[in-house]
């Protein structure tokens, strides 16, 4: 689904990524872990396509499609789906109107019909739900005066709503209490855990993956991968810290 | 028609930002189709209606209710409203009467037109009152507000002319526990100059001027308002919002006043401008002068461009930018216009930003 090969990205003329290559298949969990610093939010920002993070090298392609070449709102329509480790907050504009405007911007794209505001309000309502987020907030402008748990949950209604392809998730536990962490890596499992789905979870700490098993664990040090593995990586990580297992 | 235009100038403080040339050249502009359907700008909402062509009530497109129409004189000092007098309107209600929605609609083709008014709400009487700008050339209104004990009126007015300029002088007096609410959009082609002296004069007075002016291309639009606290206990708010694109420029210079006996003042200033190219300008000058010791006045004043961050998150949600960028600008005057408490009245100045947004973006 997603393939990485040796990418080069700068941030503020400053090298942050230095030949990264990782590919993830339809069905798949991928972790990523690593020091502060290493370029974790780096690799996020960078393909979703954020203003300012410039790709010096490489390529990524996405379903055979080059992600490089498209615009963000384009890499959204194609299926991809970046959670904010910090969500922002808009004033003035609701929840709902925001995301129904996403959805349908992305269907108008993808040339499929928008959903009509009481189809829109079914399947917000029913996803805030199942995250267990008060579908009243769904009406309150877009992440203002939500506390860090809110907004974590908020992306994982908006990623419910949006039905991604693959969800490039960044520190989305960081945050989080434990009942919260609870109800988000529920979420994960439930809307992105399928065949065809795949999902890139980039995390400083492995709690999240107690709820979210990952098929595949990485090592990101100083803009590479140095060192990949299964699910026990991200243990011994959490046990030995990132020094010694890198070395 | 003025024969002969005295204009201020622009090295008086009050007029450095006017566009005293646009104003002019408005005003010899020569005649031509105004190109609206008027039947268009009036909103569905029902009450009475009156339609101004050239400044010339037209009997024939209106239902006046309780407005009256005569020739006035322009009874005031101010340099512009001064020169607004001939036929004109006039909203007088009784004790406790209420007038509904009164919707007015000037439209221009070029030249000038003088529209004198007068709204006169005694004691704890109600009113709302729309006004709408469409066409071309000079229009230059006077409106003079007086509202007793307890009275209420509810002011919006939204000037989508497509060129020209539109003047705009209020002079108005509240009385004890009466309120004032007056709140206006400018999102047409024509340049603007919003005058306003709102003086709290009884206690426990409520007065609010506010809005949004929405500028681009070669434009400029502002608005001038001072409000006067003459009385004890009086609230006031002027929370203005500014659009500026291309090369436009937009200016809000907004004062509050608090007399020496009008202790317990709850004043509020907000100004804020948000800039869409770097080419374009706004201008604010808040401005406070307070003689009582006992008095809260709020007031901030901030210019600056839409948040890159929030821009990205839009994008990374699927939003394309132009869209993107209009949401947030929306947001942005949205607090302004959703001052207009008439749900009706508030939908449609709205849609006007909104249009004027698809355009400018």
């Amino acid at each position: 689904m997603l393939r990485i090969e040796n990418l080069h990205a700068t941030v503020d003329g400053k090298e942050i990524l230095k030949g990264l290559s990782l590919a993830i298949n339809a069905g798949e969990v991928h972790a990523i872990m690593g020091p502060n610093g290493a370029g974790k939010s780096t690799l996020g920002y960078t393909l979703g396509g954020r203003p300012g993070y410039a790709v010096t090298g490489g390529t990524v392609t996405f379903d055979g499609q080059d992600l490089l070449e498209l615009a963000p709102h384009e890499r959204a329509a194609a299926g991809l789906f970046l959670g904010f480790q910090y969500p922002v907050e808009i004033p003035g504009i609701s929840n709902l109107q925001f995301v129904r405007e996403a959805l349908n911007s992305q269907r108008r794209a993808r040339g499929q019909a928008p959903l009509s505001g009481g189809e829109f309000l079914k399947l917000a309502r029913a996803e805030a739900a199942a995250l267990g987020m008060d579908a009243e907030m769904l009406k309150r402008p877009v992440n203002v005066g939500f506390s860090g748990g809110e907004k974590k949950r908020n992306e994982m209604v908006q990623m419910g709503i949006i039905g991604p392809k693959l969800a490039i998730l960044d520190e989305t536990d960081s945050g989080l209490d434990i009942d919260a962490l609870k109800a988000v890596g529920e979420g994960i499992n439930r809307i992105m855990r399928a065949p065809d789905k795949a999902v890139l979870l980039i995390t400083h700490y492995q709690r999240l993956l107690d709820y979210v098993r990952p098929d595949f664990v990485h090592v990101l040090e100083a803009g590479r991968i140095t060192r990949t593995g299964g699910p026990e990586l991200a243990l011994q990580l959490e046990r030995e810290g990132y020094a010694p297992v890198a070395a | 028609m003025v024969s002969v235009l005295e204009l201020p100038s622009p090295r008086l403080e009050e007029w450095r930002w006017a566009d005293m040339g646009a104003l002019r050249a408005a005003a010899d502009a020569p005649q031509r189709a105004a190109g609206v359907d008027p039947k268009s700008l009036f909103l569905d909402i029902d009450g009475p209606r009156l339609l101004f062509v050239d400044g010339a009530f037209e009997p024939a497109h209106s239902m006046p209710g309780p407005v009256t129409i005569a020739r006035m004189a322009a009874e005031s000092a101010h340099p512009l409203g001064s020169l607004a007098e001939g036929e004109g309107w006039t909203l007088s209600l009784d004790r406790e009467a209420a007038a509904g929605t009164v919707q007015i609609v000037h439209i221009g083709s070029g030249c000038d037109s003088q529209v004198p008014a007068r709204i006169a709400l005694a004691e704890s009487a109600a009113a709302s009152v729309v006004e709408t700008f469409a066409g071309h050339g000079w229009a230059n209104r006077l409106t003079r507000i007086a509202l007793g004990t307890g009275a209420r009126l509810m002011r919006a007015v939204r000037l989508v002319q497509a060129d020209g300029f539109v003047s705009i002088r209020d002079e108005a007096e509240v009385g004890e526990a009466a309120s004032l609410v007056s709140i206006f959009l400018g999102a047409g082609g024509a340049g603007s100059r919003i005058d306003g002296a709102v003086t709290l004069a009884g206690k426990g007075a409520f007065a609010e001027m506010g809005g949004a002016l929405l500028t681009r291309h070669e434009q400029k639009q502002e608005a001038a308002v001072a409000m006067r606290h003459a009385a004890p206990d009086g609230t006031s708010r002027q929370l203005w919002r500014a659009v500026a694109a291309d090369s436009s420029t937009a200016s809000l210079a907004a004062r509050a006043e608090v007399a020496r006996d009008a202790q317990k003042t709850d004043g509020e200033q907000s100004l804020r401008g948000l800039l869409l190219q770097r080419t374009a300008t706004v201008n604010l000058k808040p401005e406070l002068e307070i003689f009582a010791d006992d008095v809260k006045c709020a007031h901030g004043a901030t210019v600056g461009e839409l948040d890159a961050r929030a821009l990205f998150y839009l994008a990374s949600r699927g939003i394309p930018e132009g869209r993107a960028k209009a949401l947030l600008t929306h947001a942005f005057v949205g607090d302004a216009i959703g001052r207009i408490g008439d749900e009706a009245v508030r939908e449609a100045f709205a849609a006007d930003a909104e249009a004027w947004l698809e355009v400018a973006l």
